[in-house]
């Protein structure tokens, strides 16, 4: 019995860990790679660390054009979402016991039906509509915003409707009757009463609800019209050739979402150490006492080591220099590329006199070129365009000489782009 | 009956709020849900006119845009339009294969969540299963394209291993998407199972590790009958966002391999056909629908389990 206890455990030891190594392992991987100078996003081979593709991606003004559309269709589909999945929560609550099962799935629906349809059926939906009410081609329903927003919130407010629907089933409806019977309106008695009890329960609606359009595909690929979100912009570069400046959004993203996590549990914590304690949830969560959030909350501590990391990250790439490091890497790569070549040489003209011997073939002459040509190209294993099969025949030809000296570092980081390589490599 | 409801409702609400959850409600159900399902519908039995045509002589109901994705274009030699049906059935295989992957993987964990005691290990398991979720759905098949690419992670350390010599092409082989789709749909998987194993009482299992049952056994007899609500309803939603993804066939899909969503967008918007989109994509809609209300029957399970 023992040692089968022993044997589950280790089992489920092991899951876990690969478990978990199959759910973050992805995120860690992308996140390596931001820091790697290769220009196709790779973890191995590492090369050198650098920080340039934060800069790429700072300057790529499709993605920051798509981070203002994803907040502005964000914002208002929040907006509308929160209203109408607490009037659909409210109006459940409520409504005739007999239809109640079939209006529950009628709005839990757009949850379950693919985000490509929905979006779909916005966008035919609203065509017809202007076409019917006669209006021009490119008229406000034709609004890739508007479109988006309507047909993200026909799902999104399913979630908000569903969080709603949770914290109201907690809801005492006496405390509204009692309102009234003490002479206030209906508007009031919500307003005072209920709403600040469904606060909490707003707040969540919001960020859960922001965070589905921030990241919502299907439907806006058929929605978003001459407005493409950040999730669009990142599809149409991650199909048509990727590079690590996207490792770099990823990376910024996951921090941001540890930092929130850690922060919400701290909170989390603190709220029920206090209630622990016997001390009143107001008492903690009001004051801000430095000291005291870390007492026997590992979470805090952690929390302030993420941000103390982050902060010496930063600072270190405000001096760090990627450049010489760059360079011994390429003069590496070029010593290793030209032992490959002079063996390739070798091999060629052993082959040669090999033939030679066996008697003169003047047609193989020609041809024999081509294959060679063709071998270096496979022999690249980089997939940066440094060494890009045309930089290598300019430089192959003077083959003898060593490889330029690197440039003195510079902190510009165009020194080193393919191009310049061109006007130096001739000169030596 | 009806009447005496609705004077109920602004009773209780009052006219103010009455009116404004009647709007509120009204515009999300008719105008979101209802109408443009029934628009798309609608638009599917059409033929596909430029603009000036619409609601012209020629703008008749036609059963054609459904025939082709039988029976293919006209004069089809084959028959039936073997490369949409085989797109469209290999899609909900795929769907289900996805399904049943997370449903395999993410059971261990739920169990292990659900009668944990609640300490901070579990806390922190927690916490990791939603930061993954957090990402972009994007990003989340780009980083598995970097992990299955030719000089990713996976072929440089097999090779480095020395199992294989040259690399292998798991996009082509669909391993790379089969392993993000049910990447992207791990936690929608685990909280439903969660939610209803923590409520199980832990006497049960208690009671029947001292009548002598099996491990193997509590889990058959108990746990899973048990979980039945919350297995169902974490499979359909899986079932159904794998069946309607767009993202993750696009970046991580081979090249010969089409998901059925795939070939819907290229009617939008590259084909400009949208009668022919729409009557897709309401197949796969009808398809889904079907198969979702098929599976519930038969595990008994309804409607109102979703989504908790």
């Amino acid at each position: 019995m023992k040692t089968d206890s022993l044997l589950i455990r280790i089992g489920l030891g092991f899951y876990l860990v690969l478990f978990f190594t199959y759910l973050l392992g992805p995120l860690v991987l992308m996140s390596i790679t931001a820091f790697n100078s290769p220009s196709f996003p790779q973890a191995t081979p590492w090369e050198v660390l650098t920080f340039e593709w934060f800069n790429v991606l700072y300057n790529d003004a499709r993605i920051v054009n798509g981070i203002k559309n994803s907040f502005i269709i964000g914002f208002f589909t929040v907006i509308l979402s929160v209203i109408m999945g607490l009037a659909g929560a409210l109006v459940l609550t409520q409504i005739w016991p007999k239809i109640r099962a079939t209006f529950y799935t009628i709005i839990i629906a757009p949850i379950l039906i693919p985000g490509v349809v929905l979006g779909i059926s916005t966008l035919v939906f609203w065509d017809r509509v202007n076409v019917m009410l006669g209006l021009p081609n490119d008229s406000f329903l034709h609004n890739g915003i508007l479109l988006t927003v309507l047909g993200q919130s026909t799902f999104i407010a399913s979630y908000c409707m569903l969080v709603f629907v949770a914290r109201l089933q907690r809801y005492d409806l006496g405390l509204t009757e009692a309102a009234l019977d003490l002479g206030a309106t209906h508007t009031q008695a919500f307003r005072k009463i209920q709403l600040p009890f469904l606060a909490p329960a707003i707040g969540s609606a919001s960020v859960l609800a922001f965070l589905a359009s921030f990241e919502n595909y299907n439907t806006t690929t058929f929605t978003f019209g001459k407005y493409p979100t950040l999730t669009i912009e990142l599809a149409q570069k991650v199909r048509y050739g990727i590079n690590p400046s996207i490792s770099a959004l990823a990376f910024i993203i996951v921090c941001l979402t540890v930092l929130f996590a850690l922060v919400h549990e701290v909170r989390n914590r603190r709220v029920q150490l206090a209630i622990a304690n016997g001390a009143p949830v107001g008492a903690v969560t009001s004051g801000f006492k430095l000291p005291k959030i870390f007492a026997g909350n590992p979470v805090a501590v952690v929390l302030a080591l993420f941000v103390a990391v982050a902060v010496a990250v930063i600072s270190y790439a405000q001096f760090y220099d990627p450049e010489p490091a760059k360079a011994i890497i390429l003069q590496e790569k070029r010593a290793a590329q030209q032992l490959r070549i002079e063996e390739l040489q070798r091999k060629l003209k052993d082959k040669r006199l090999q033939k030679n011997l066996k008697g003169p073939d003047i047609f193989n002459e020609g041809k024999s070129k081509i294959p060679k040509l063709e071998e270096k190209k496979q022999k690249t294993p980089f997939g940066s365009g440094i060494f890009s099969p045309n930089n290598l025949n300019k430089v192959a030809p003077g083959a003898e000489t060593p490889a330029p000296a690197p440039k003195p570092a510079s902190p510009f980081g165009s020194v080193f782009d393919p191009t310049n390589l061109n006007k130096v490599a001739p000169k030596e | 009956m009806d009447a005496g409801f609705i004077k109920e409702f602004f009773k209780r609400n009052g006219v103010g709020m009455g009116w404004f959850l009647i709007i509120a409600v009204g515009f999300w159900v008719v105008v979101l849900i209802i109408l443009p399902q029934i628009s798309m519908f609608d638009f599917s039995f059409r033929n596909d006119l430029p603009p000036p045509e619409i609601g012209g002589p020629k703008d008749v109901y036609t059963l054609k845009n459904y025939q082709y994705l039988i029976f293919g274009a006209d004069g089809n030699p084959d028959g039936y339009n073997k490369t949409d049906l085989a797109v469209f059935g290999k899609t909900l295989l795929a769907a289900a294969f996805v399904t049943i992957l997370d449903l395999v993987l993410c059971y261990p964990i739920a169990y292990y969540l659900g009668q944990s005691t609640g300490g901070g290990m579990a806390r922190l398991f927690v916490l990791l299963l939603i930061i993954p979720y957090w990402i972009n759905e994007i990003l989340r098949a780009f980083a598995f394209r970097i992990i299955f690419g030719d000089s990713g992670v996976i072929n440089e350390m097999l090779m480095v291993i020395g199992i294989i010599d040259n690399p292998i092409d798991f996009v082509r082989e669909n391993i790379a998407l089969y392993a993000g789709l049910g990447y992207a749909y791990i936690l929608l998987m685990i909280f439903p199972m969660y939610n209803v194993i923590e409520s199980l009482d832990r006497n049960q299992i208690e009671a029947a590790r001292d009548m002598g049952a099996s491990w193997i056994k509590i889990h058959r007899r108990i746990v899973i009958p048990y979980a039945k609500p919350g297995i169902s309803s974490g499979c359909t939603m899986v079932f159904m966002l794998s069946a309607g993804a767009l993202a993750a066939p696009q970046i991580l899909g081979g090249p010969s391999s089409l998901w059925f969503t795939q070939i819907i967008y290229q009617w939008f918007n590259q084909s400009v056909n949208w009668p022919q989109g729409s009557a897709f994509a309401a197949v796969l809609l009808v398809t889904c629908i079907i198969i979702v209300l098929g599976v519930m029957r038969l595990f008994n399970v309804n409607m109102g389990d979703i989504g908790k």
